[in-house]
């Protein structure tokens, strides 16, 4: 007995001497903030040409380029933008990104429950056939769209520009939603059949709500998709459906490049993605479906 | 509620036939335990009731109608599902109210028969809250008062305690028994734990692999398995199987395998010599110092209102239950007395009872 007994103390007292002596806290606490300066270091980094513009936008004319860190901030450029033509183009992006959004969701959610639901023989393929579609380079199609737009009259249309986005969303749409939608027991839709749901109730009513994070956050990238989307917009407008990045590079003309109103206009351009940015966050958050099951 | 028939019902699933023409009756207000091993078919029948599954061969009727195309929103039934199935988005109210918002009842009406429902299941308190804020027992009461709100023809109930401790188990067991007692709907309960069904059930359905194996009531599946198998599933501990011969020579006995005589009440006509398997229950051994055969103790198990002896007899392993307390010893003897008249008696090939 006397011989067994030292042997547990010792790994004991090894492990308490361990403890004190590392003094772990300030040791942890001087990595910590080592680690916060890197993350401050980068983040500004990245933010740079982005608070450069925004300062830009704010600068007045005659001092637009300039480097002082101080200057009296001035709402002309904005103002000025205001008076031309690019409000209608502001306009004219937030149509065509929300009636692509609502059009590619609209016809891409069912698409996608239908595929992550029920089982056909082709269904493997049909879900690859989709996402081919976003597989060759948007210059492809520009030659395509161009002259069948001219020849139905879409060319310089909202309608015509926000077809094309919504062509090009609702792969990322169904491809979204479905994992989404597969992430739902079917248990639930199960028990809403027998509570007196049809198929389409059942989803309506448990399914899509309970998809309700997956389906703000597709919608957000939807929108932003159209939203940034330059190229598409260039080709097929001209006057009457120009967008508003389309809009800032009229800005770069002949006689000089209109710097204060490109970094207003840039800075309201991403107003709208930098709001919804904030709002996938707050609609990520998970764990919506739990407590459903055991 | 209402009679449901079950007539030779099939499945299959690609070329492999999971269900091999079932066929069952069930009346009016009974409680019906499906009871099996995993993977024997109870459950996608239960679904196939339900409406959860085709159909791939005969005829389901509920209350004298067949259903086999009916839409499950159309069978007037209610189910409890293993995992709850309780929709995440909704109130605790919300999810037993459900069924009845989505026939129009006035909400007046709802909340009063939910608040019913709730009383009856010690939910009041919980009304407001979110299945994720419930424990597991308190769900497993949710799903059940979304069953009972809706005083449906038929309650299925598919493995609801399985995900259960122990103790909320066997307290949940005692108030679906209470509960059917008190509203007396019909009810199909499928589980694969045979103290639930034998508990529970005015009438057991053992099923393998698909098939009906024997179906009555829970005592006279105990006492008179139709064979091996369910004689072996029903009953815990299991009934002992010995392998050997019948011998009938002035009085009717078998002897096994390892050459030891046990004692019969009778035998099957024109049996003498037969190969055949002997089955006997753990509480039908006695201790008997003086016509014991003698067993070679392997494990003493006390539980406290008895003892459970695993014991070799000739070679064979075998259980005994014993309500006294035994001082036995693992590798001692103890001279055990089988019940001739509680002994099976089941066809070595088949497994079908002969006695």
């Amino acid at each position: 007995m006397t011989d067994v007994l030292p042997i547990p103390a010792k790994p004991l007292r090894a492990r308490v001497d361990v403890r004190s002596s590392r003094r772990p806290w300030p040791l942890l606490k001087g990595r910590r903030i080592g680690l916060h300066v890197a993350a401050l270091a980068l983040l500004l980094a990245v933010l740079f040409p982005f608070l450069w513009m925004v300062q830009m936008a704010f600068r007045p004319a005659d001092d637009v380029l300039g480097d002082a860190l101080l200057f009296r901030p001035t709402l002309e450029n904005f103002a000025s933008l205001w008076q031309g033509t690019f409000p209608r183009s502001f306009v004219n992006s937030l149509l065509v990104s929300t009636l692509s959004t609502a059009t590619s969701l609209a016809l891409g959610v069912p698409a996608a429950y239908v595929l992550s639901r029920w089982c056909f023989r082709a269904r493997g393929r049909v879900s690859l056939w989709i996402l081919a579609t976003r597989m060759a380079p948007p210059i492809a199609f520009t030659i395509p769209f161009f002259l069948a737009y001219r020849w139905v009259g879409l060319q310089d249309t909202v309608i015509g520009l926000a077809l094309i986005y919504m062509t090009f969303n609702i792969s990322i749409v169904i491809w979204f939603m479905q994992t989404f939608f597969a992430a739902i027991p079917k248990a639930l839709e199960e028990a809403a059949w027998i509570d007196g749901c049809g198929v389409w109730q059942a989803f309506w009513r448990v399914t899509l709500p309970l998809a309700a994070p997956g389906l703000a956050a597709t919608a957000v990238f939807c929108f932003i998709f159209s939203w940034n989307d330059f190229f598409f917009a260039l080709i097929l407008t001209r006057t009457n459906a120009i967008t508003a990045p389309v809009a800032i590079t009229n800005f770069l003309q002949y006689e000089g490049w209109e710097w204060g109103k490109i970094a207003a206009g840039g800075t309201l351009v991403m107003l709208p993605v930098l709001v919804f940015t904030l709002l996938v966050r707050k609609y990520l958050v998970r764990g919506l479906t739990a407590g459903g099951l055991k | 509620m209402a009679s449901v028939t079950i007539r030779d019902l099939r499945k299959s699933y690609g070329g492999t036939a999971v269900i091999h023409g079932v066929s069952i009756d069930i009346a009016e207000g009974e409680f019906v335990t499906l009871v099996g091993p995993s993977g024997c078919g109870k459950s996608t029948l239960l679904r196939m009731i339900a409406g959860l599954e085709e159909v791939g061969g005969g005829e389901i009727r509920i209350g004298g109608c067949v259903v086999n195309d009916v839409a499950p929103k159309d069978r007037d039934i209610a189910m409890v599902f293993q995992n709850y199935a309780l929709y995440p988005h909704k109130t605790v109210a919300q999810n037993m109210g459900f069924a009845l918002t989505l026939k129009g009842v006035d909400k007046r009406e709802i909340a009063a028969r939910v608040a019913r429902a709730a009383e009856v299941l010690g939910l009041t308190g919980l009304l407001d809250r979110y299945p994720r804020q419930l424990s597991g027992g308190q769900r497993q009461r949710v799903a059940m008062g979304r069953a009972i709100v809706r005083d449906p023809q038929v309650f299925l109930f598919d493995e609801p305690l399985s995900n259960l401790d122990a103790k909320l188990r066997v307290q949940m067991r005692a108030e679906i028994k209470e509960l059917h007692q008190r509203l007396r709907t019909t009810s199909i309960y499928v589980t694969h734990d045979q103290i639930e069904a034998m508990t529970m059930a005015d009438r057991i359905v053992v099923m393998r692999d698909g098939r009906v194996e024997q179906a009555g009531a829970p005592l006279d599946l105990y006492d008179r398995p139709a064979n091996r198998f369910v004689a072996g599933f029903i009953g815990s501990p299991a009934m002992n199987f010995l392998k050997g011969r019948i011998a009938v020579n002035g009085t009717a006995s078998f002897v096994t395998e390892g050459g030891i005589r046990l004692p019969l009440a009778k035998a099957p006509p024109a049996s003498d010599g037969r190969p055949a398997v002997y089955g006997l229950r753990p509480e039908h051994f006695a201790i008997d110092p003086d016509g014991g055969i003698a067993v070679q103790v392997a494990v003493v198990e006390p539980t406290g209102s008895e003892t459970q002896v695993v014991a070799t007899l000739a070679g064979q392993e075998v259980v005994g239950v014993f309500r006294e307390r035994l001082s036995a010893k693992p590798g001692e003897f103890l001279p055990l007395r089988p019940n001739p008249a509680a002994a099976h008696l089941f066809d070595a090939e088949d497994g079908r009872r002969l006695l």
